[in-house]
C-alpha cells in the first residue's frame, strides 16, 4: 500500500523539492499553500497529488484538510511540517504585528497541524512527524530572534510530542538545516553567502536535496527507532 | 442539528467506542454505566481519550472540544455523552445540564491552581 505524505507549503522550496521526492517513491503526496505556482499546476489532476490554496494560520481549513486528505488517501503517514517565514529585522526594530505573524506561521500553525494529523494517525495506530526547525534553534544569530524563538519551540515540541505518541508508535523528530540554497537566500549578498560557506567545515552551502534527504530518512522504516530527535543538516557550522 | 443522530444513538456510539477501546486493552465483560468515571473508574488515560475523540470525530464528524466544551469538564461517561450532544443541539444546552455542572467543577479548580 502507498503511503500518504502529508507536507505544509508544497508549492515551492523545500517543500516542492519534499513532494517531488515523494512522489517520485510511489507516495501519495497532499499538500498546501497560500498560493498555487507552476509547480503545483503541473502536477494537478494527478491521482496520487491532492492540493488546496489554505494559509497555514487558517485552522479550520487545515483541520477539514487533513480530513479531506485521510478521507481520500485512506491515511496519513508522514507530516512534514514545512511551512515558514523568515524575516531579517532585530527584535526592537520589528512591528509587533510581525511578531505575531511569525510565531502564528511558524509554530501555532505547525502545533495545530500536527494536533489534527497525530489524531488520524492514532486511529490508525502509526505515524511519523518530521517538523523543520533551523539552525538558529540552536546557535543565536542577530536579526533572527523571533525565527529562533520559533524554531526553538518547534524542537522542543518534538521531543515532548515524540513522549506523548511514542506509545502509540506515532515518531516525532525535526530537521535543523543550515543554509542551504534556496529562495529564502535568495536575498543574501554574495559577500555574506561567503562569509556563511567560509564559516562552514564543509565550506559550503547545503543543496536542497541534502535536506529533503535527512527528512526521506527520519520518514522512513530506516529511522523506526529514532523519535524525539533534532538532526541538524548544516555542514557542520554548529559543531 | 448538524447531524440527524438522536441522544439515543449518540450514547450507543459513545458507549460503543468506549467499550471498543476497552477490549482492546484486553479487558473482559465490560458494562458501562453513565456516572462511571472515565479515569478512576474504567482507567481511561488522556490518551486513550484522545483515540476516543478522534474516532469519535471520524464517526459523528464533530469535535466539542475544539471550541464548545474544554475537556478537562469531561470526568463521566455521561460528560462526555453530554459534550457531543451539546455539539449536536448547542441550542438546548441548559446551565443546569451536568455538563454545565462539570464544567463549573473544573473551572473552579482551575482557579484554585493558578491562584486566581
Amino acid at each position: 500500500m502507498s503511503r500518504t505524505i502529508l507536507i505544509s507549503g508544497g508549492s515551492r522550496g523545500l517543500g516542492a523539492e519534499l513532494v517531488t521526492g515523494f512522489r517520485a517513491q510511489g507516495c501519495n503526496v497532499a499538500s498546501f499553500s497560500r498560493s498555487k505556482t507552476a509547480f503545483i499546476e503541473a502536477m494537478e489532476g494527478s491521482a496520487d497529488f491532492h492540493w488546496q490554496a489554505i494559509d497555514g494560520r487558517d485552522h479550520e481549513a487545515v483541520h477539514g484538510f487533513v480530513n479531506d486528505t485521510a478521507s481520500r488517501f485512506g491515511r496519513v503517514d508522514v507530516l512534514v511540517n514545512n511551512t515558514g517565514i523568515a524575516t531579517d529585522s532585530v527584535l526592537p526594530l520589528m512591528r509587533p504585528d510581525d511578531i505575531i505573524d511569525m510565531v502564528d506561521t511558524n509554530l501555532t500553525a505547525a502545533l495545530l497541524l500536527a494536533q489534527s494529523c497525530s489524531r488520524v494517525m492514532l486511529r490508525q495506530a502509526s505515524g511519523c512527524i518530521v517538523n523543520i526547525s533551523s539552525v538558529n534553534a540552536i546557535r543565536g544569530h542577530e536579526g533572527v530572534a523571533v525565527y529562533s524563538a520559533t524554531k526553538a519551540a518547534l524542537d522542543g515540541f518534538t521531543r515532548s510530542l515524540a513522549r506523548e505518541l511514542g506509545p502509540r508508535n506515532i515518531r516525532v523528530n525535526s530537521v535543523a538545516p543550515g543554509y542551504f540554497e534556496t529562495d529564502m537566500v535568495k536575498g543574501m549578498e554574495p559577500a555574506q553567502m561567503d562569509r556563511i560557506a567560509r564559516r562552514t567545515p564543509l565550506r559550503r552551502l547545503a543543496r536542497i536535496e541534502e535536506i529533503a534527504a535527512a527528512v526521506h530518512f527520519l520518514a522512513s522504516e530506516q529511522a523506526s527507532f529514532i523519535t524525539g530527535q533534532t538532526l541538524v543538516v548544516d555542514g557542520g557550522i554548529t559543531c | 442539528m448538524l447531524n440527524p443522530c438522536s441522544a439515543a444513538d449518540i450514547q450507543t456510539i459513545v458507549h460503543a467506542r468506549i467499550r471498543a477501546i476497552l477490549e482492546d486493552r484486553g479487558d473482559e465483560n465490560i458494562v458501562i454505566a453513565g456516572d462511571d468515571k472515565l479515569n478512576a473508574t474504567l482507567g481511561l488515560t488522556s490518551m486513550d481519550l484522545a483515540l476516543l475523540v478522534s474516532e469519535l470525530e471520524a464517526e459523528l464528524g464533530v469535535d466539542p472540544f475544539a471550541k464548545l466544551v474544554s475537556v478537562t469538564a469531561v470526568r463521566s461517561v455521561d460528560d462526555l455523552v453530554a459534550a457531543y450532544r451539546l455539539a449536536f443541539a448547542p441550542a438546548a444546552a441548559t446551565p443546569d445540564d451536568g455538563l454545565a455542572e462539570a464544567a463549573r467543577r473544573a473551572a473552579s479548580r482551575r482557579a484554585r491552581m493558578t491562584g486566581g
